[in-house]
């Protein structure tokens, strides 16, 4: 186990290391004039703006810029923001950022996941019949509905009718509500798909049949057959799904004010933060090798039939 | 009999002065009624729409940050409620005959103060604006929009470039250190005492006082305070000092800002607000079902909601926007692949037939659906931007008067000028004189084959945003429309990634369409910039005419001759369609809580909350329409000197 673990996180390592450099060389090839919005190429002379580029060390070769990239990483100096939010320690931002998104993610996942989960198991529960008509009416609704339509319903007519702010404020803890209700919907409805689909799966299978003719209770099996093997495909996504509760959405987060990480890579790229987005790019890979990672341990850990060494 | 006459005409004369001062009085009284019969709050809710990426002033590429700056650190002048320039930070100031050396007498005994609205132990003297100059003349702290001040203020462009020659190793027989310390002898920036700037300038600037209200690089800074924090100068409210009305005292990056009211101002009376509550809302919806629901002080209006509000209990609180100093334009590329439409842009009748082929109200409509006609604008600068000393609007020159006021809807002219155009550049059967079948590549936008003849390809790109491709296809309609899907055919590009440095600067476009603003009063500041090698000039026309008639007007002796020279100039490049401005960029309507015009009418900077007056409810269209007129006759008295 121990060398497997070695071996991945060098694996990861590279991984990490091929993506960031891929990134940061692909950045360097963008024009010059995208550092600049409209109106100051506009303001500005050709030779300003060479200036300007030098001051940022933009004109410098690609390879120096990147040793200097990570010179500055390890002395713990992330950089500061280019064009987003000029001259602002990367660092800051994310420590304003992450902590705010990260919150709204938690409480959405949790939500997600055991609303999510007690959905599914109400849909086999009573499979065909309300609880699973329900069920699949929420999860069409959630999935086919474009998610724009219901959010913003969300936002305008229900915060009307239950007297709540349509933004957020953060020391307003009922704003907090309809936020992390939109985040959730989603997230309920995925768990209680995939959680039907593997619950009913499994009850068709012939161990079910087995251990029902051989005198277990239907709750017995239910409770440790049916559900443990069901849930075993849904948690390898749980480490990801933990780690990337920083990224934030996008439409969520604009339509009520978050000052989170939703958009921040998008408007990065868009407006050319060179230092902003490879920050963020380096952080999000980090962040799904390792995912990825601790889902094969923990799916190893909940499923003994899964080892992840060739056991001599 | 004529004695009879004059008599007579002198009673009507007398009547109508009487009447009209009445009627004056009149409207005064209701005014006043109107301001007597509200309560007041002492806190503004309003909102921004995009974030403030940073508060320095000298550096940011973003307009929003003037918003805040407005209110929280002052300049040397000010427009009073009337716009005219009133004494700020500087009491008193003086000018000599040619305008070329403007010096000014700074308070006395004011101090910066910090976030928390103490005063620092950082006196706010004559030096601070000296030192202002000097922050924005060294390459290394990133000034933007440089280019008028660098190019005004005596020595500046020099002591800019030295430096930044030193910095790219083109001079290397001088110390940077030096020339930073020669800074007092080499710039026309000078703190004659500590309590007097003086300003030398390389040209007369009638108009300097106007820049110095808008423009930031113009205000002053503790300049060991900034450099002593490097980079980290006002990236948020807690790095940096103020000297204006307001401070920031809290600041929540993309989410809220709060302005608290200075208690050491030097103008602390007219401080009607103790607090401004700033919060970050993205999009109009949002906005306006806040302000309904009483949680801002104002909103604006965009066109589809407008006609949403009808028949609401907020029709009433409908209220035209003044002013918008900014031209949305055509800008065309002269000097494209696209062979077709090169050929014909280069031609004088082709461009005649695409000024006079849009119906420029069906345009306005879609910002302004109840009066389009108030947004039209053929000139490049605004009317009401720019004034000569005898109170004669700069675009009532003669020919720019002219233009002003052409009606371009025509397209039975525009058809004539396409096809004198078709008779100079095609043969008799369609072919385009010089120009091959080929394939025209303005990726990553697009591409596109052209065929050699009629009808001309155009390729217009824009944004996707969903008015820009409202407005796309009305320019399609109306030009193959005016002037024939025989001799036009016109494509549209809407490109989601649209830059300047993808469409723009690569002239991967025939058409596009952009805006630019009259920033300060005078001409100089957008006509410069559309010389032949000017840097607006993207779309590589050659206009020897025009640069003459710009050289002219920046060798004039008054300032009469000037503008008249930058009319004539201005409309050489309008009435010939090398430009083709044909709405303002003003954005249909609003609803608020305050009373207007009782804070500082700023015609070139932003707004300021100084002297603003907020009420709990909104205002009316009656009582704004009262107030408007009352102020209107107020400020042509105060013009009066009465």
């Amino acid at each position: 186990m121990g060398k497997y673990i070695l071996k991945r996180t060098l694996n990861s390592i590279l991984t990490v290391m091929i993506v960031f450099v891929a990134v940061f060389m692909l950045l360097r090839l963008m024009p010059l004039s995208g550092y600049f919005p409209p109106e100051m190429i506009k303001e500005t002379d050709e030779a300003t703006r060479m200036s300007y580029l030098r001051n940022q060390g933009l004109l410098d070769h690609p390879l120096v810029q990147l040793g200097r990239f990570i010179g500055q990483l390890f002395q713990g100096n992330l950089g500061r923001s280019l064009t987003v939010y000029p001259k602002v320690p990367i660092a800051t931002l994310l420590a304003e950022k992450i902590p705010v998104t990260a919150a709204f993610g938690f409480a959405s996942m949790i939500i997600g996941i055991v609303l999510g989960l007690s959905l599914g198991m109400l849909m086999v529960r009573f499979k065909d019949r309300w609880g699973d008509h329900l069920g699949t009416g929420y999860i069409l609704m959630v999935r086919a509905i474009p998610s724009l339509i219901y959010l913003f319903f969300i936002q305008v007519w229900v915060s009307l009718w239950l007297n709540l702010d349509m933004v957020f404020y953060d020391d307003k803890p009922t704003s907090w509500i309809l936020p992390v209700i939109c985040l959730s919907l989603g997230s309920i409805a995925w768990y209680a798909l995939w959680l039907r689909r593997f619950m009913v799966d499994e009850e068709n299978k012939d161990y079910v049949k087995f251990a029902l003719v051989k005198g277990l209770s239907k709750k017995q099996v239910w409770r440790e057959h049916i559900f443990k093997n069901a849930i075993i495909p849904l948690v390898i996504y749980l480490p990801s799904d933990l780690l990337f509760i920083i990224s934030g959405s996008l439409v969520i987060e604009t339509l009520y004010v978050i000052p989170g990480t939703g958009g921040l890579l998008t408007t990065a790229i868009e407006k050319q933060d060179n230092n902003l987005v490879q920050v963020i790019v380096l952080m999000y890979a980090v962040l799904s090798v390792l995912g990825v990672f601790l889902g094969d341990l923990l799916i190893a850990a909940v499923d003994p039939r899964i080892t992840l060494t060739e056991d001599k | 009999m004529k004695r009879m006459i004059a008599f007579l005409l002198a009673m009507v004369m007398m009547f109508s002065v009487a009447a009209t001062s009445a009627l004056g009085e009149d409207v005064a009284a209701a005014a006043e009624a109107i301001k007597q019969s509200k309560t007041y709050e002492t806190t503004y809710n309003t909102y921004f729409s995009s974030s403030y990426s940073s508060f320095n002033y000298f550096s940011t590429a973003y307009a929003t940050v003037r918003e805040i700056v407005a209110n929280c650190i002052d300049g040397l002048v000010e427009p009073d409620i009337y716009g005219v320039y009133a004494p700020s930070l500087a009491e008193d100031w003086d000018v000599n005959e040619d305008q070329t050396v403007w010096t000014f007498k700074i308070r006395q005994g004011l101090k910066w103060i910090d976030h928390n609205g103490n005063e620092t132990e950082y006196a706010l003297t004559a030096q601070d604006f000296v030192d202002g100059i000097r922050y924005i003349g060294d390459p290394k702290n990133d000034a933007y929009s440089l280019r008028v001040v660098r190019n005004l203020i005596s020595g500046l462009y020099d002591y800019y470039w030295l430096l930044d020659d030193i910095d790219c190793g083109l001079v290397t027989d001088k110390n940077r250190d030096d020339v930073v310390a020669s800074f007092d002898e080499m710039v026309g920036v000078k703190a004659l005492d500590e309590y007097t700037v003086q300003y030398t300038l390389e040209n007369s600037a009638p108009y300097f006082l106007s820049l110095i209200e808008s423009s930031m690089l113009m205000l002053p800074v503790e300049y060991d305070y900034a450099m002593a924090l490097g980079d980290d100068f006002a990236v948020d409210n807690e790095h940096m000092l103020y000297c204006g009305a307001y401070y920031v005292s809290a600041f929540e990056r993309d989410k809220a800002i709060t302005l608290t009211a200075n208690p050491y101002y030097w103008d602390k009376e007219n401080i009607t607000l103790d607090t401004v509550e700033y919060q970050m809302i993205p999009d109009g919806t949002t906005s306006l079902e806040m302000f309904k629901r009483g949680m801002i002080d104002y909103t604006s209006v965009e066109s589809e909601a407008y006609d949403s509000l009808q028949g609401t209990e907020y029709a009433d609180n409908l209220l035209p926007t003044s002013h918008s100093f900014s031209t949305n334009y055509l800008w065309l590329d002269f000097d494209g692949e696209n062979a077709e439409f090169k050929t014909f842009i280069n031609n004088e009748n082709f461009r005649k037939a695409l000024l006079y082929s849009m119906d420029r109200e069906v345009l306005a409509a879609l910002r302004e659906p109840v009066d389009p006609a108030r947004i039209l604008r053929n000139t490049i600068n605004a009317e009401g931007a720019i004034y000569d000393s005898t109170g004669k609007d700069y675009t009532d020159y003669s020919p720019l008067k002219e233009i002003k006021e052409t009606n371009y809807n025509n397209p039975e002219l525009a058809r004539e000028y396409m096809e004198k155009a078709v008779a100079e550049l095609c043969d008799e059967n369609g072919n385009i004189k010089g120009v091959e079948a080929t394939t025209v590549d303005y990726l990553p936008v697009c591409s596109f084959d052209i065929d050699g003849k009629l009808p001309v390809t155009i390729c217009y790109v824009g944004t996707d945003d969903e008015e820009e491709i409202i407005m796309a296809q009305l320019f399609k309609a109306m030009i193959e429309e005016s002037i024939g899907a025989d001799y036009i055919d016109f494509q549209i590009q809407a490109f989601a990634g649209w830059t300047y440095g993808t469409v723009a600067d690569p002239l991967n476009y025939d058409i596009y369409f952009d805006s630019l603003s009259t920033g300060y009063a005078d001409p100089s500041g957008i006509l410069t910039r559309l010389t032949t090698d000017g840097a607006e000039n993207v779309g590589c026309y050659n206009v020897p005419e025009y640069d003459a008639l710009i050289e002219k007007a920046l060798a004039a002796e008054t300032f009469e001759e000037r503008l008249q020279y930058f009319a004539e100039a201005e409309a050489y490049l309008c009435g010939n369609g090398f430009v083709i401005p044909f709405i303002s960029s003003l954005r249909g309507y609003y609803m608020s809580n305050s009373i207007p015009y009782t804070s500082p009418r700023t015609l070139y900077g932003n707004e300021k909350y100084k002297g603003t007056l907020v009420m709990a409810e909104p205002l009316t269209q009656e009582e704004f329409e009262t107030l408007k007129a009352a102020y209107e006759i107020e400020r042509e008295k105060a013009l009066a000197g009465e």
